[in-house]
This record gives C-alpha cells, sequence and structure tokens, in this order.
C-alpha cells in the first residue's frame, strides 16, 4: 500500500526517505515551538507578587478605619489593579490550546484558589472571633504569601503539565 | 486514538512547519505574534498563510479591536489531522532509525 502526496505517489517505505535526523530535528522545532506558545501564555512573576502586595495594602487601609486612608486606599487599589490587568492581557496575543491543561492543569488551578480563600476566609473569622485586632489584613498576610510565592509555582507546574502533552491534537 | 502517520510536505517546509507548530499550540494567535516570533515581513507571513488556507489547514479571521485592525490565525480541524499525521511519521521515521526520541504520542 502506498500513499499520495502532493500529487505524486509514493510506495510504501519510500515516504520515509527524509533523513531520521532530519526528522527529529523537525520534532525539536515542534516542541520548540510549544514552548514558546506555552511560556507566552502564563501569568508573570510580577504580577503576583504585585496583587499580593495590592491586597495586602487595600484590606490594612479598609481595617484602618481611617477615612481618607480608606478613600485614597480604594482609590489607588482599583487604578493599580486595573493598570495591571490591562498592561497583562494588552500582549494577549494567542490562545494556547485548552486540551494541553487538562485535567490535572484546572485541577491545580481549583485547588490553589479554593485552598487560598479557604485559608483567608477560616483565619480572618478564627481571628475575628478572638478579637484580635486587623483580623482582615492578618488573615490575608499569609494569602499573600501564597499569591506571590505560589502563584510562580503554580505557572511552573501548568507549564510543566503542558509541555507533557503530545505535541499534536486529533480533533 | 494514534492516527495515521502522514508525511505532509506542504506542513514540512521549514517555515511553515514553525508557523503550523505554533497554530498547534494555540487556540488562535494573533497575527503579529506570528510574524515577530517567525522574524518574518507581513507579505512573507501573508503568503505562508494563503498558502496553508488554500489547503484548508488554517482560518483566517479579521476584525477591529479598539478601531484597529485584528488578524487571528487557527489551525483548522483538518490543519490539526494533518500536523498529527506529519507528527507520528517523523516519529515513526525517528523510532525506524534507532535514534532516541522524547516519548510523544498523538491523544
Amino acid at each position: 500500500m502506498g500513499t499520495f502526496l502532493v500529487g505524486k505517489y509514493i510506495p510504501e517505505g519510500e515516504v520515509m526517505d527524509i533523513p531520521p535526523i532530519d526528522a527529529e530535528l523537525a520534532l525539536a522545532e515542534m516542541r520548540a515551538r510549544r514552548e514558546q506558545v506555552v511560556e507566552t501564555n502564563l501569568v508573570p512573576d510580577w504580577f503576583w507578587r504585585a496583587m499580593g502586595g495590592m491586597m495586602l495594602a487595600f484590606v490594612a487601609a479598609v481595617e484602618s478605619e481611617i477615612r481618607w486612608l480608606i478613600t485614597v486606599g480604594t482609590v489607588v487599589f482599583t487604578i493599580v489593579m486595573a493598570a495591571m490587568l490591562f498592561a497583562l492581557f494588552r500582549k494577549t496575543r494567542l490562545q494556547v490550546r485548552q486540551d494541553l491543561l487538562g485535567l490535572r492543569g484546572f485541577v491545580a488551578i481549583v485547588a490553589f484558589s479554593v485552598g487560598l480563600t479557604a485559608v483567608g476566609i477560616g483565619l480572618g473569622l478564627t481571628l475575628d472571633a478572638l478579637s484580635v485586632p486587623f483580623p482582615g489584613a492578618l488573615a490575608l498576610l499569609p494569602v499573600c504569601l501564597g499569591l506571590a510565592f505560589g502563584g510562580p509555582m503554580l505557572m511552573a507546574y501548568l507549564r510543566k503539565v503542558m509541555l507533557s502533552r503530545p505535541l499534536a491534537s486529533s480533533r | 486514538m494514534s492516527p495515521e502517520p502522514r508525511f505532509d510536505e506542504l506542513i514540512h517546509a521549514p517555515t511553515r512547519l514553525s508557523l503550523v507548530s505554533l497554530l498547534a499550540a494555540s487556540e488562535w494567535a494573533d497575527f503579529r505574534f506570528l510574524r515577530d516570533s517567525l522574524t518574518m515581513s507581513d507579505s512573507a507571513l501573508s503568503k505562508q498563510l494563503t498558502t496553508l488556507e488554500e489547503a484548508g489547514y488554517v482560518e483566517i479571521r479579521k476584525s477591529f479591536v479598539a478601531k484597529r485592525p485584528r488578524t487571528s490565525v487557527k489551525l483548522s480541524p483538518q490543519g490539526h489531522q494533518a500536523f498529527a499525521g506529519h507528527v507520528a511519521a517523523l516519529q515513526e521515521i525517528v523510532a525506524r532509525s534507532g535514534l532516541a526520541v522524547l516519548p510523544d504520542q498523538v491523544s
């Protein structure tokens, strides 16, 4: 049995005429290009650290109960967060193939989000019940550390997951 | 299910191999991203995309974002299938030769 390539009949076996090293180089190029796509889509480290810092500053300002500080904190938080999101999405020039993320990637994202939320709420309520001052800011501290250090770790994990997938999707 | 190995000369041309590889990992990609990634001129990239579009391998969409024209490109289902077959063919070549190759099955 043979095959047709661009109108030319090629008997079985002759399809494999290209040198194996060229085939390997082509596969390496495919892997490098996929890595480029994955890298382009990951949330940069600065975003996680800036988001953690901004959240902590905002909650501290609110809990200070100083009116002008709350106002300034709210305005600064809103503007900086909007600017950060704009900076992040302005350069979005592609969307990575969804099946590269897969169930493992999805579960990791959900676990990360739910975990940090649970820690923040649980700790905040506990500190509030114990009448500890600034319960929100104190509860947010581990959450912000989780964002600042866990965010880049999550990205590294997602990168690993996506690069472990097959090169092609047969959809 | 593994796709049938099918060497595709259209995809295997060096520039198109890089282009299709980028698109195969993406849901869609912006024209400028492809141009910058491949360090090509607008006209050279357009020519390659037209070739792939005529073969039914890519879909090109033009839209306006904030009054600016934006061209996005995606690999069609036929393009994905051709790419999967080409990957399988290359892997078969490497495997037959006994060269070390990273395990990579097509889903």
